[in-house]
C-alpha cells in the first residue's frame, strides 16, 4: 500500500489487460474501451511517481489531468469516427475495415 | 655455432646467383616474350652469369670457409621469427653449383633442341622460374623459405611437364605430377608445423644443431617422417613413384633438369639438409633407408622391360634416387650426397644424349632409334655410352665411386640384407643401362636412313649451329661424367665441416660389386648385344613376371581403382548428395522461407490494424527485454 | 460496538482492506472491460475500474484526482461511449464471433510485454528525488496551471475544441454520405 512497486505493478496489470483487449477485440468500441484503460494505467504510474519520486507533488497531478483531457479529446473523436465507420460499413468489426489491404 | 654474415662480396655474389633467375623469367615473360632472340639473350646470359657466380662461390671461397647466413626477417609472431635470405654452407654451395650448371647446360641445349617451338620464348621463362625456385631451395636458411620454394619448383616442373598442353598426355602427366607430389607436400607441411609448435624457429643450421636437445624422442622421428612424406612425393619414391615416368611427356631437356639438378634432386637434397637432424632418430632414418631400398628394387625391375628410351631413365632415376636415400638413411651423409652429384652429371647427359635421337628420328621407342640408325650420331652414341657406364657403376666412370660409397655405408649396417639388395639393385641397374645401350648400338637390320618429319623443329635440328648447342652441353657433362668420381675425397672434406667424415672402405667390396655389375653387362650381352642374341630380355620367357614390371607392379592400376571406388565412389557421391540436398535442398529452403516470410508479412498488409499492432507492440516489448537482459 | 471487534478494526487495518477493495475494483473492473462479448458489459466493467483507479488516486493522496477521475472518466466518456452504442442502434447486437488463434497471439503478446515491464519494474534502482514542495492542495495546481503551465493548459483546451468540433464534423459528414452511399450499398447487397 506504501510502496512504489504495488501501484506500478498493478498500472502494468491494467496496461496488459488493456493491451490484450485492444489486439483481440473485434469491436470497435472495444477497443475503444481497451485504451481507456491503457490510459489509465499511464495515469496510475504518474501518480504513482508523483507520490513517492517527484520533487513537486503538483507536476504530475498536472499530468494526469492533461492526460484526462485527452482522453476525452480522443473518445469524442473516436466515438465519432466509429459512427461514422458504422454507417459506411453498416459493421463496427474492425475486420470489415480493411481498406488498407496491400 | 653461429653462422657468420656474409662479407660484402659474397652476399652480393649469392643474391645474384639467386635472383638472377628470376628477373630473367619476370623480363621474358612480361616484356620480351614476344621477341625470341632477345628472350634467348637474356635467359641464357642470366643463367651463364649465375652459373658463374655460382662455380666462384663453389671453388673461389676457401674450402674452410665458415658457413654463412643472411637473414632478413620476413614474419615476425610472438612465438616465431620466420625470416628471409640465404644459408651457404658446403652442403648449399656444391648444391647450387650443380643446379646452376645443369640448368645453364639444358639452357645450351634447349637452344638446338626447341628451336621453331612456337612457345620457345615462353619456355625459356619456365625455365629460369625453375632455375629461381630450385636455387632458392637450396639457400633456403629456414624451412618455410626452403617450403615456399619446394612448392615453387612443383609449380614450375608442372608448367614445363605439360608444356606441349595441346597433347592430351602431356597435361594429363603434368597434373598427375602436380596432385601427388601435394600428397606428399600435405605431410611436410605438418611436418613444418609441428618443428614451428615445439621449437619455434625452422632455421635449418638450429634445426639440426639442437632440436635433438629440445625435443622429444618421438617428436623428432614424427617430424622427421613427416617431412620425408614431402620428400617421397617430391623425389618419386615408393608409394608415390609413378608420376615420374609419365613426367616424360615435357620436352626431354626439362626431363634431363627434372631428373638431375632440380625437381626430384631437391627431396633427397631437403633429406641431406636436415641429415643431423634425421641422424637424431634412428627410426626416421631406418625409414628412409627402407623407402629408399623397396623403391630402389621396384623401379629397377621396372627399368628392365620398358620399351621407351625416356621411360628406362626415368625408372632408373627413381631407382638412383632410392640409392642416395638408401645412402643417407644408412647414416652415411657423404655418400647419399656425392651419389646425388654423380648422378646429376650422367643422369642429366642420360636424358640429353636420348634427346638427340628423339629429336633426330622423332620416337622414343629404342629399337626405333636403332633401326633408324641411332650409332650414326657420333657424339651422342659416344657420350650416353659414357654416361650408362657411370649410371652402371662401370669402374673409371663417376657412377662407380659414388655408388661405392653407398655400398661401403650399406655394408656398416648389422643387417646384410641392406647390403645384398643395393648389390642386386646394382647388377639390375648394370643390365637395364647396357641393355638398353646394345640395342642401340647394335640394331639387328638397319634401314637406309628416312628422315621422318614428323620431330618438331626438324630441320632447324640439322643445322651445325642446333646439332653443336645440342652437343657441346653432352661433350662437357660426359667430361663431368668421367672425372667426377675421381674428386670423391676432395668432396668428403669439403661438406663434413667441423665434423669427422664417416666414410667406409671395404676392400673386399669393390670387386665383388664390379663383378655383380660385370654379371649384368654379360647378362645384356648374351640377350642383347651378340650377334645371333634375340634381342629379347630372359623376361619375356616369364610373361606375367614381365606383365607385372611392364604395368609398374601394378601401382597405377591400384591408384586408377583407389580413385575411382573412393573419389567417384565415395566422394562424389557425397558430393552429389551434399549438392542434391543442401545445395539444392538449401536453394529451396530458401525460396520456401521467402515464400513463408512472404505470407507471414502479407498478415501486415492485410488492412487489419490489429495485425499492425500486434507487430509494432511486439517489437516494442522485444526491444526493452533485450536492453533490459542487456544492460 | 464491541471491543473485540474494535481490536480489529483498527485505522491500518481498515486502510488495507480498503486497498484490496480498490485494487480488487480496478482489476477485477479491467476484466471485465475486456472479456465479454457484450459491449455493454464492457462498458460497465470499464466505469467500475475507473472507480477503483480513483480510489487508487485517494490512496496516493490526491483527493481532486480522484473526483476528477470519476467526472471525466467515468462522467462523460464512459456515458459517451453507452450514447454511441445507443445512437448506432445495431451496434450492440452485432457481436462478432472469436478467432481463438487471434485470442491465443494477443495474449502472449501481451504476456511478453508485461514481463518486460515487470523485469524492468523490478530491475530499476527508483529513487526518491528531493522534494522541494509537499503542497498537494488544489489551489497551488490552479496557479501552477495558469502560470507555468499556461501554454499546457491553453494547448489542451484547444484540442479539447478541436476533437468536439472535429467529432461534430465528422459524424455529420459521415451521415451525410452515408444517405447516398449506404443506400447504393444497400441496393447492391440486395
Amino acid at each position: 500500500m506504501n510502496s512504489l512497486t504495488v501501484y506500478l505493478f498493478v498500472a502494468l496489470l491494467i496496461f496488459c489487460i488493456g493491451m490484450f483487449g485492444l489486439l483481440q477485440r473485434r469491436s470497435l468500441i472495444g477497443m475503444i474501451i481497451s485504451i481507456e484503460l491503457m490510459l489509465n494505467a499511464a495515469a496510475i504510474n504518474f501518480m504513482a511517481f508523483n507520490r513517492f519520486l517527484a520533487p513537486d507533488p503538483s507536476v504530475g497531478q498536472i499530468m494526469v489531468l492533461f492526460i484526462m483531457g485527452i482522453a476525452a479529446a480522443e473518445a469524442a473523436i473516436a466515438l465519432s469516427l466509429i459512427l461514422a465507420l458504422f454507417r459506411k460499413l453498416r459493421s463496427i468489426n474492425i475486420e470489415h475495415a480493411r481498406d488498407l489491404k496491400g | 655455432m653461429n653462422p657468420a654474415a656474409p662479407s660484402d662480396f659474397v652476399l652480393w655474389l649469392t643474391l645474384a646467383v639467386m635472383w638472377l633467375p628470376f628477373i630473367s623469367f619476370l623480363v621474358i615473360f612480361f616484356i620480351t616474350r614476344t621477341r625470341l632472340a632477345l628472350s634467348l639473350a637474356v635467359s641464357v646470359s642470366c643463367a651463364s652469369i649465375s652459373l658463374l657466380a655460382a662455380w666462384y662461390l663453389l671453388l673461389g671461397l676457401p674450402a674452410t670457409h665458415p658457413p654463412v647466413e643472411f637473414k632478413l626477417l620476413w614474419m615476425a609472431g610472438a612465438e616465431a621469427r620466420i625470416s628471409y635470405g640465404f644459408l651457404l654452407d658446403p652442403l648449399s654451395r656444391l648444391m647450387l653449383c650443380i643446379v646452376a650448371s645443369i640448368s645453364f647446360l639444358v639452357q645450351v641445349y634447349s637452344l638446338g633442341y626447341m628451336a621453331g617451338d612456337e612457345g620457345m620464348a615462353k619456355y625459356y621463362s619456365f625455365l629460369s622460374l625453375f632455375a629461381w625456385s630450385m636455387i632458392s631451395l637450396v639457400v633456403a636458411p629456414g624451412l618455410l623459405q626452403l617450403y615456399v620454394f619446394w612448392e615453387l619448383v612443383g609449380l614450375s616442373s608442372y608448367l614445363l611437364i605439360g608444356f606441349w598442353h595441346h597433347k592430351f598426355s602431356a597435361s594429363e602427366a603434368g597434373k598427375k605430377a602436380f596432385v601427388m607430389t601435394r600428397l606428399g607436400d600435405l605431410g611436410f607441411f605438418l611436418g613444418i608445423i609441428v618443428l614451428l609448435l615445439h621449437l619455434g624457429d625452422l632455421s635449418i643450421l638450429k634445426l639440426n644443431a639442437q632440436a635433438a636437445a629440445q625435443l622429444s624422442a618421438g617428436l623428432v622421428t614424427a617430424s622427421a617422417v613427416l617431412i620425408f612424406m614431402g620428400v617421397v612425393g617430391k623425389s618419386a619414391q615408393f608409394p608415390l613413384l609413378t608420376w615420374l615416368p609419365d613426367a616424360m611427356e615435357g620436352p626431354t631437356p626439362v626431363s634431363a633438369l627434372l631428373h638431375s639438378a632440380t625437381m626430384v634432386a631437391a627431396g633427397v637434397y631437403l633429406v641431406s639438409r636436415l641429415f643431423p637432424f634425421y641422424a637424431a632418430s634412428p627410426d626416421a632414418l631406418a625409414v628412409v633407408l627402407a623407402i629408399g631400398t623397396i623403391t630402389m628394387l621396384l623401379s629397377s625391375t621396372m627399368a628392365m622391360v620398358a620399351r621407351d628410351i625416356k621411360q628406362v631413365w626415368a625408372f632408373s632415376t627413381v631407382s638412383q634416387l632410392g640409392f642416395m636415400l638408401m645412402g643417407l638413411g644408412a647414416g652415411s651423409y657423404f655418400a647419399g650426397v656425392f651419389h646425388l652429384t654423380t648422378h646429376a652429371s650422367f643422369k642429366a647427359l642420360l636424358f640429353l644424349c636420348s634427346g638427340v635421337f628423339i629429336h633426330h628420328f622423332g620416337s622414343n621407342d629404342m629399337y626405333e632409334i636403332a633401326k633408324n640408325g641411332g650409332r650414326r650420331l657420333k657424339v651422342p652414341m659416344i657420350t650416353i655410352t659414357i654416361a650408362g657406364a657411370a649410371l652402371a657403376g662401370v669402374f673409371p666412370a663417376a657412377g662407380f665411386f659414388s655408388k661405392e660409397s653407398i655400398m661401403g655405408a650399406l655394408a656398416e649396417l648389422p643387417n646384410p640384407g641392406w647390403l645384398a639388395a643395393g648389390l642386386a639393385g646394382a647388377a639390375m641397374t648394370a643390365y637395364y643401362t647396357f641393355r638398353l645401350l646394345f640395342i642401340v648400338w647394335f640394331p639387328r637390320k638397319i634401314e637406309t636412313p628416312q628422315h621422318q618429319e614428323n620431330g618438331h623443329g626438324d630441320h632447324a635440328a640439322h643445322s651445325s649451329f642446333g646439332y653443336w648447342a645440342m652437343g657441346v652441353p653432352l661433350i662437357i657433362l660426359a667430361g663431368f661424367a668421367l672425372v667426377l668420381g675421381f674428386f670423391g675425397d676432395w668432396l668428403l672434406n669439403f661438406i663434413h665441416w667441423g665434423r669427422p667424415p664417416e666414410f667406409f672402405h671395404h676392400v673386399w667390396l669393390a670387386p665383388v660389386s664390379l663383378l655383380l655389375v660385370g654379371c649384368g653387362i654379360g647378362l645384356a650381352w648374351l640377350e642383347f648385344g651378340r650377334r645371333k642374341a634375340a634381342q629379347a630380355g630372359f623376361l619375356s620367357r616369364l610373361p606375367r613376371v614381365e606383365a607385372l614390371f611392364a604395368n609398374r607392379w601394378y601401382m597405377d592400376a591400384f591408384y586408377r581403382r583407389m580413385v575411382d571406388y573412393v573419389v567417384y565412389g565415395f566422394f562424389s557421391r557425397l558430393f552429389t548428395l551434399n549438392d542434391r540436398r543442401v545445395v539444392d535442398g538449401g536453394v529451396d529452403g530458401v525460396c520456401r522461407a521467402t515464400v513463408g516470410g512472404g505470407w507471414l508479412l502479407s498478415f501486415l498488409q492485410s488492412g487489419l490494424l490489429q495485425y499492425n499492432l500486434f507487430t509494432m507492440v511486439l517489437i516494442i516489448a522485444l526491444v526493452g527485454l533485450y536492453f533490459l537482459v542487456m544492460h | 460496538m464491541q471491543p473485540v471487534m474494535a481490536q480489529y478494526i483498527r485505522p491500518e487495518v481498515v486502510a488495507y482492506a480498503v486497498f484490496f477493495l480498490v485494487l480488487l475494483l480496478t482489476l477485477g473492473g479491467a476484466l471485465v472491460a475486456v472479456i465479454p462479448k457484450s459491449i455493454i458489459h464492457n462498458v460497465f466493467g470499464l466505469a467500475t475500474s475507473l472507480v477503483g483507479v480513483a480510489g487508487l488516486f485517494i490512496f496516493l493522496g490526491s483527493e481532486f484526482l480522484a473526483m476528477m477521475e470519476i467526472l471525466i472518466y467515468v462522467g462523460a466518456i464512459c456515458i459517451a461511449i453507452v450514447f454511441a452504442i445507443m445512437l448506432s442502434q445495431p451496434m450492440h447486437l452485432q457481436i462478432p464471433p472469436r478467432w481463438r488463434p487471434k485470442v491465443a497471439f494477443s495474449f502472449v503478446v501481451s504476456l511478453v510485454v508485461f514481463i518486460s515491464f515487470t523485469v524492468m519494474v523490478v530491475r530499476t534502482p527508483w529513487e526518491q528525488a528531493v522534494r522541494t514542495s509537499n503542497d498537494w492542495g488544489v489551489k497551488r495546481l490552479g496557479t501552477l496551471l495558469l502560470t507555468r503551465y499556461e501554454l499546457l493548459f491553453e494547448l489542451i483546451s484547444l484540442v479539447l475544441l478541436v476533437a468536439i468540433i472535429g467529432a461534430v464534423i465528422t459524424a455529420a459528414t459521415a451521415s451525410g454520405e452515408k444517405t447516398s452511399e449506404s443506400q447504393g450499398g444497400e441496393e447492391g447487397g440486395a
